[in-house]
């Protein structure tokens, strides 16, 4: 493991030590964490890490495109 | 020498690729993960923005414009007042089919270069013969 240091403000800070507490990890693992999930597969191009960017629910969502852009007819 | 473009990516390529709940993720998963050259329409851009835009917010839709920067091997046709023209005869054309500017400009771009494959969920993308990958 390579050493680093980074800055926070206060209010960043007291989240991340109560999310880290909350989940029984430390701080460091935490922001190790974080950063794994932003960063794209291993082996993969950067454009790979917004594979399943969101999650609407909706299985015919690509099909159905034209009705969220351009709305329905009445 | 640049390879040819291979092939077509329309609004619901993008969309089954971002959005993991889509029937078509895994396949668009696996086609992004090594992308042939691609040519998509402006078009397709803002629509797929306009998506995000109205799906979700403004902080999705500008992931949205990065990850099309980040994308390789992409590239994005214009629609300037020549497009227009050639977009509006394929309009008239499939009059009947209900396309969307976006789509008949898809349909313009794709016979023009003669491509053969189209990455899209949307039929109205195989009107002239293309092969859709799904």
């Amino acid at each position: 493991m390579i050493r680093t240091q980074i800055s926070l403000d206060a209010h960043e800070y007291h989240l991340v030590k109560e999310e880290a507490h909350s989940l029984g990890i430390s701080v460091a693992e935490y922001v190790r964490r974080a950063i794994r999930a932003n960063l794209p597969p291993p082996g993969q191009g950067p454009w790979m890490k917004y594979a399943g960017l969101v999650e609407s629910g909706n299985v015919r969502s690509s099909q159905s495109i034209d009705e969220i852009v351009y709305g329905t007819k009445d | 020498m640049a390879r040819k473009t291979e092939c077509y990516v329309d609004t619901s390529a993008l969309i089954a690729f971002l959005d993991r709940s889509d029937s078509y993720h895994p396949l668009f998963r696996q086609l992004f993960s090594e992308p042939p050259p691609m040519i998509m329409s402006a078009l397709v851009v803002a629509e797929g923005h306009g998506w995000f835009l109205r799906r979700y917010d403004s902080r999705r839709a500008l992931q949205f414009l990065t990850f099309l920067e980040v994308l390789p091997s992409l590239t994005i046709r214009m629609f300037d007042a020549g497009e227009l023209a050639k977009t509006g005869r394929v309009v008239k054309k499939f009059a009947d089919q209900g396309l969307t500017l976006a789509d008949a400009h898809g349909l313009a771009i794709v016979a023009e270069h003669k491509i053969p494959i189209c990455w899209s969920t949307d039929r109205h993308l195989a009107l002239t013969g293309a092969r859709l990958v799904i």
